[in-house]
């Protein structure tokens, strides 16, 4: 609420210009390099590497680069909050789905393709989907850096165990969601689960139900974006299946488990999870496979969701400011072979896609191969808002507080009572 | 009015000065201006906003999520109550002349020192479904491990046990001093009339007592209705919307949800007029009764 | 007279025994910040931390990567709450001094209005006090975290107080004024130091109050280096959850340390405040 034209309490006016908010603390006019700051979600071991890659780009161009570090579902309200209070950073990360309602409330600056062009990010230079995604209504808000996305994960050990590892030492990977089930219910018993989606908290974990959705050609909105699509038979049927997860199928684990903890445990044998797990796996020296997302309903949808960077409109231009955010920018997208190689995640540019170091290693591999199948969130503004209506709702069904389909159905009045 | 008096007048108004003023403009006026929020449909961000009239106020009728979270909160409210009356009262009466009074009392203090998010980062992992001790010595004693917090059934209670364990030093700090000013004699009275422990209990200690219930009351249902922090910690409403009360949905529509400062306003105001009624009927309860 | 002494004795008994299992959860949490990541999650669960480690410690203390740093938010904490102790113990003594030995016209009107917004609950100003404190550009400040503390706990505090100063006979109050002091002059010299230990009664809980808000920082403020210590460990919660338990129980372990210092020092002092202002409120 930076301007309030209805009404002014002058008597405040005073007050508010004595006081002196404590503001970033700005480079002096002696210092020729300047310092940006920059927000990111990045909490997990992926941080580190950001934070190394970074200390690289400092001693390399001298320009410093503050981070203010805060996990996803905090960041966002902060930035959406701070930019109109002028306390924005000069550069976030910000997930694809973010882009339409943060530039929609004017929290980014828009980047003419000129200016892009100019500092040598083209559109050709980019997978379609990720270079798309920085867009909105026509105009581009950001620059995408790579792409996070689902990926199926065998845990040798269990499936070895449940009779599941072929005459070559591989696990079998499931063909089709019967198969998923069948062989999810071989591996499971007692604590031992055969099949989970999701990180902590499987039961909301809304990612996973859209990738599902995905698959079987629902999705949150209509095509139109103007109303909802979760109460369509094709999303109703996505939602049986989740609420099968929770209890009948008796295969996952319950809603608010940690199925990381649970797979390094050898208590998990199959799990669709984010990319960005593998490397932690790599480290806690798991015997495990990665294979493309299996096909459990219509299509071989992947959920992703790529990262991308945006420059949040500041309160008075900072020209010095704007090109070391963008100079930054170049650099770790020159740089991005070492940010997937150590964090794990395939760039959205495609140079880095033929770096040996990428194409030899099977993981990252699979990750490229899945490329033809990635989807995003649809660009609405109001995505984000029905995904955070979307959690709850789910978990009640995962864990058989509500059926499928009423729940759906409450659901999408929800969604259609959103503001616009 | 004489000079003295008028003096005097200025001299009261000053010492309140620097108080009212801090008053005024940090609890007067918001309240005034969330009033005046709540009939638009202003927004974060937003340049401009209309005035809707009761838009907001009958949207809210409509608001299932709302409707549960209200039913939620009064469900935490009064099924709270008894157990935070109790609980700290039984420790009162047994510690009241006990040895190691001091220490003991100290010791069932010390929760309430902790901020709730201390308290619910300890409880979380204290009940976690999986690697969790409190599930272990539970299935070391035949009784079947459970979510305590995923389960619709239990999450609830769960909350309401963190929150028993977190203030239950507080009441009891208050029920001791309660305990302490009544009169020795009427004990002594009562034993020479031969009056078993529940007979004084009932007839000397409960009545006597009364005033001090009825703050421990009203504190805590004044409190309960705002409940906030171990939601927010232990469940974020979960699961589902089982333990969504109405400041979390308040704070998710206003600082979540497209920031929907205009919607979220309108729920602080009735939640407000809920407070108020039960306010009163409370002030009304407490000077029938007592000679507060 | 036996009997009543064994009676007497199992109840101590009884009664330490729930004690320490009451303390079970915070011994948990330290037991837990103290142990290798490897070791936290092994069943049946450990209650003696062995091998022993201060990893999670380093890790929440002097990490750079990751979200908040714990030492910053405590003192970010101690500095919001003694600057509303300040603020409250301020106002609210001059305030309480007129309504409760002065006579002058508004004096009941005032009093009545401070009493009733205790009524107020605070989720109700949430938003237009956050409207207010942004349009001030106090986000992300320590007196955009003191002050509306302060304003929160003022009308409680002259309530408290006013109850203590109609209670002080009048006599020194008399004899002050007609020795010519002005009404500051004994305000500061005779009542102010007559009032000490309701002053600390109100001052601890004033302190408690403030130190343990979460709301208000969680929305007031948008730099993790300001954040209040329940707001950074929530974060911290937020960005460990998936790995391990063992930075935020260390966090935990934190944020309560120094309180169980001060309690086992002052725990007289700290109850005897609790239990004025609260049978006073």
């Amino acid at each position: 609420m930076a301007q309030r034209p209805v009404s002014r309490r002058t008597f405040l006016a005073g007050a508010a210009a004595a006081a002196t908010a404590t503001a970033w603390p700005r480079p002096g006019a002696a210092q020729s390099k300047a310092t940006i700051t920059y927000w990111n979600g990045l909490t997990g071991a992926d941080g580190k590497v950001m934070d190394e890659l970074i200390e690289r780009f400092t001693r390399e161009t001298g320009i410093r680069v503050e981070q203010q570090r805060l996990p996803w579902a905090d960041l966002y309200p902060k930035l959406q909050v701070s930019v109109p209070a002028g306390e924005g950073p000069d550069l976030a990360l910000i997930h694809t789905v973010e882009v339409p309602h943060f530039a929609n409330d004017g929290v980014l600056e828009a980047i003419d393709e000129a200016t892009a062009t100019g500092k040598g990010f083209r559109g050709d230079g980019y997978l379609p989907a990720t270079w798309q995604g920085g867009t909105f209504q026509g105009k581009r808000y950001s620059l995408p850096l790579d792409v996070p996305q689902h990926l199926l994960y065998l845990n040798v050990k269990v499936m070895k165990e449940a009779g599941l590892v072929g005459a070559d030492g591989k696990p079998k990977v499931p063909a089709g969601r019967d198969e998923l089930v069948t062989m999810a219910k071989k591996i499971a018993r007692g604590d031992t689960f055969g099949f989970a989606i999701g990180t902590s908290n499987p039961g909301r974990y809304t990612w996973g139900f859209h990738n599902l959705l995905w698959q079987n050609g629902a999705n949150i909105y209509t095509p139109d974006l103007k109303r909802a699509g979760v109460s369509e038979p094709a999303a109703l049927e996505v939602a049986e299946f989740w609420a099968g997860l929770g209890g009948p199928l008796g295969i996952a684990p319950p809603a608010n488990a940690n199925c990381r903890d649970a797979f390094i445990a050898g208590r998990l044998g199959m799990w669709i999870a984010g990319s960005w797990n593998f490397t932690g796996l790599r480290e806690a020296k798991v015997d495990f496979a990665a294979a493309p997302v299996p096909r459990l309903f219509k299509q071989p949808v992947v959920w992703s969701m790529p990262h991308q960077y945006a420059f949040p409109k500041p309160k008075s231009a900072d020209r010095n400011r704007r090109e070391a955010a963008w100079t930054h920018v170049r650099w770790l997208t020159d740089h991005v072979a070492e940010w997937t190689l150590k964090a794990g995640q395939v760039s959205a540019s495609r140079k880095a896609h033929g770096d040996p170091r990428v194409t030899g290693d099977p993981v990252l591999k699979t990750l490229l191969g899945q490329a033809p199948n990635w989807q995003v969130g649809q660009p609405t503004p109001k995505w984000v808002a029905a995904e955070n209506l979307t959690r709850p709702v789910i978990e009640s069904i995962y864990t058989g507080q509500k059926p499928a389909k009423a729940a759906m159905e409450d659901l999408a009045r929800q969604i259609n009572a959103l503001p616009d | 009015m004489t000079r003295g008096r008028r003096r005097q007048t200025g001299t009261a108004y000053l010492f309140l000065a620097p108080g009212l003023l801090l008053f005024a403009a940090f609890r007067v006026y918001p309240l005034l201006e969330g009033l005046r929020l709540s009939f638009t449909n202003a927004r974060l961000g937003r340049a401009s906003y209309q005035f809707l009239g009761l838009a907001n106020y009958t949207r809210l009728a409509d608001d299932t999520r709302f409707h549960v979270s209200l039913w939620n909160t009064a469900f935490y409210t009064v099924a709270s109550t008894l157990p935070i009356l109790a609980v700290p009262l039984v420790l009162a009466l047994a510690l009241n002349r006990g040895a190691l009074r001091t220490v003991l009392r100290g010791v069932f203090f010390f929760p309430f020192t902790l901020s709730v998010v201390t308290v619910g980062l300890a409880w979380l992992w204290l009940l976690d479904p999986v690697v969790g001790p409190f599930n272990y010595y539970l299935r070391a004693l035949g009784v079947p491990a459970r979510s305590w917090l995923a389960d619709p059934a239990t999450a609830m209670w769960a909350i309401i046990a963190t929150t028993v364990w977190w203030v239950t030093g507080y009441y009891l700090v208050i029920y001791l001093a309660g305990l302490q000013d009544i009169p020795r004699e009427l004990y002594e009275a009562a034993a020479l009339d031969g009056a078993g422990g529940w007979r004084t209990f009932r007839s000397i200690t409960l009545p006597l007592l009364r005033p001090v219930l009825l703050f421990v009351v009203v504190t805590h249902v004044i409190g309960s209705f705002q409940i906030f922090g171990q939601v927010f910690v232990l469940t974020s409403g979960g699961p589902g919307d089982a333990t969504r009360t109405v400041v979390q949905h308040l704070y998710e529509t206003a600082f979540q949800n497209f920031f929907q400062f205009g919607a979220a306003s309108a729920m602080a105001w009735v939640l407000f007029a809920i407070i108020m009624v039960f306010s009163i009927l409370q002030f009304r309860l407490l000077r029938g009764h007592t000679e507060y | 007279m036996r009997r009543p002494r064994v009676q007497a004795l199992v109840l101590t008994l009884a009664l330490s025994v729930l004690a320490i299992v009451w303390l079970l959860p915070i011994v948990w949490v330290f037991v837990t910040s103290l142990k290798l990541t490897a070791d936290i999650v092994r069943l049946p669960p450990e209650w003696v931390p062995w091998p022993v480690t201060a990893e999670h410690y380093q890790e929440v203390l002097f990490s750079s990567s990751r979200t908040a740093r714990i030492g910053r938010a405590f003192a970010n904490s101690l500095v919001i709450a003694l600057g509303t102790v300040a603020i409250v113990v301020v106002t609210s003594a001059m305030a309480a001094y007129p309504l409760a030995r002065l006579r002058f016209p508004g004096r009941d009107v005032v009093f009545t209005l401070l009493v009733g917004s205790l009524m107020i609950p605070n989720a109700v100003v949430l938003v237009p006090q956050y409207v207010l404190v942004q349009r001030l550009g106090w986000l992300s400040t320590y007196q955009g975290l003191i002050v509306p503390e302060a304003a929160m706990t003022f009308a409680f505090g002259v309530f408290l107080l006013r109850q203590f100063f109609l209670t002080m006979p009048g006599e020194l109050e008399d004899a002050a004024l007609i020795d010519g002091a002005s009404p500051w002059q004994t305000f500061t010299r005779i009542v102010l130091p007559l009032s000490q230990p309701v002053l600390a009664a109100l001052a601890i809980f004033a302190f408690r109050s403030a130190w343990n808000d979460f709301l208000w920082p969680l929305i007031a403020v948008n730099r993790p280096e300001m954040f209040p210590l329940p707001v950074a460990l929530a974060l911290l919660r937020s960005a460990y959850s998936s790995e391990s338990y063992g930075p935020i129980m260390a966090g935990a372990a934190l944020s309560a340390l120094p309180l169980l210092v001060v309690f086992i020092v002052a725990n007289q002092r700290i109850v005897e405040g609790v239990r004025v202002s609260g049978l006073k409120g």
